[in-house]
């Protein structure tokens, strides 16, 4: 396991609700609605559960494996796991050494959370790996931005933003296709920061 | 485009605030001493320093990116306004903070605008 980005998670489970959990999650409530109704009633991972912000999002009556690499985050989430309408069942695991089969699920989901997996091609082809081949891959992010002045503040921000959290600048649409995902459809939240992507193992 | 009055007026007030703020600022430290590209360029890298701290407060309440893009862009404008035109001649710290948040109002304009152009290109696959 990483364990300096699993200290750094541990370190900002206790204040991340204070900073995610209001505005964030508040604006970005539509689409994060209409994002998680894809979870279907195969075995599904979604990977970074943290503190559980986003299972009010989940449809009721579904099964699905959250892992988090931060034990602490996972203690906060646990009150909404167990308010859920239907089984999550939590586990500590790094993405880069998850023990489960090749090809064991249908859909894996995340959110915003290849903006903080340290090598995140790698990562992608882990959950490419426990995908069934035709699965989905459907990822909730922000990364960095094409146009200006936004990609050169990004780029600014993130030495010091992966300190204390997220890298602001990372090409997740390119990493995917790096770790070998067919691209199905990538949507625009808010500018080309913030998105939704589709892709198939 | 955003059009929950909670959300827009929050970013209308972020963006009024920290382009107050940082117009006012910015009419204090620079003045008529000043080169004028120096000013500028200072201003901008000071304002944009200045908002993101700024940001965070206005980011738990109203949103993630939605807030700290627009707001730092308008840390950078507001404090690179300011400090040529206080490299010309002198500005109050009233008129400052009113020029700083005049380039508030004008970036959030331009930031919707952007993001409405934006988001039809979804197709095109971009970072």
């Amino acid at each position: 396991m990483d364990l300096v980005t699993k200290a750094k998670w541990d370190r900002a489970a206790r204040t991340f609700d204070v900073m995610a959990g209001r505005g964030p999650e508040q604006r970005w409530e539509p689409y994060k609605r209409e994002f998680f109704s894809h979870i279907g009633s195969g075995r599904v991972l979604f990977l970074a559960i943290g503190t559980g912000l986003d299972i009010r999002f989940f449809p009721p009556h579904r099964k699905l494996v959250g892992i988090d690499i931060s034990d602490k985050m996972l203690e906060m989430a646990r009150p909404r796991i167990e308010a859920y309408d239907g089984e999550i069942e939590a586990r500590v695991i790094d993405v880069h050494d998850m023990p489960f089969e090749d090809d064991e699920f249908d859909q894996v989901f995340t959110s915003c959370t290849f903006c903080s997996v340290p090598e995140p091609v790698k990562g992608l082809q882990a959950l490419r790996r426990v995908l069934k081949p035709g699965g989905e891959l459907r990822m909730f992010e922000h990364t960095g931005s094409h146009y200006y002045p936004f990609r050169w503040m990004m780029n600014l921000m993130t030495p010091l933003s992966r300190r204390v959290g997220p890298e602001m600048n990372r090409e997740t649409v390119a990493n995917v296709e790096a770790a070998g995902f067919t691209m199905r459809e990538v949507k625009h939240v808010f500018l080309d920061v913030v998105k939704t992507i589709h892709a198939t193992a | 485009m955003e059009t929950r009055p909670y959300f827009v007026l929050g970013d209308l007030l972020a963006n009024l605030v920290v382009g107050g703020v940082i117009g006012g600022l910015s009419a204090i430290l620079f003045g008529p001493g000043w080169n004028m590209w120096l000013a500028m360029f200072v201003g901008m890298a000071l304002g944009m320093a200045l908002a993101l701290p700024a940001a965070f407060g206005f980011v738990a309440l109203f949103g993630a990116m939605e807030v700290m893009l627009p707001v730092m862009t308008t840390g950078m404008v507001a404090g690179m306004l300011v400090a040529m035109g206080a490299a010309e001649g002198p500005i109050a710290l009233g008129a400052g903070a009113l020029l700083g948040g005049k380039a508030g109002i004008g970036v959030l304009v331009a930031v919707y605008l952007a993001n409405a152009v934006i988001k039809r290109r979804a197709p095109k696959w971009t970072s």
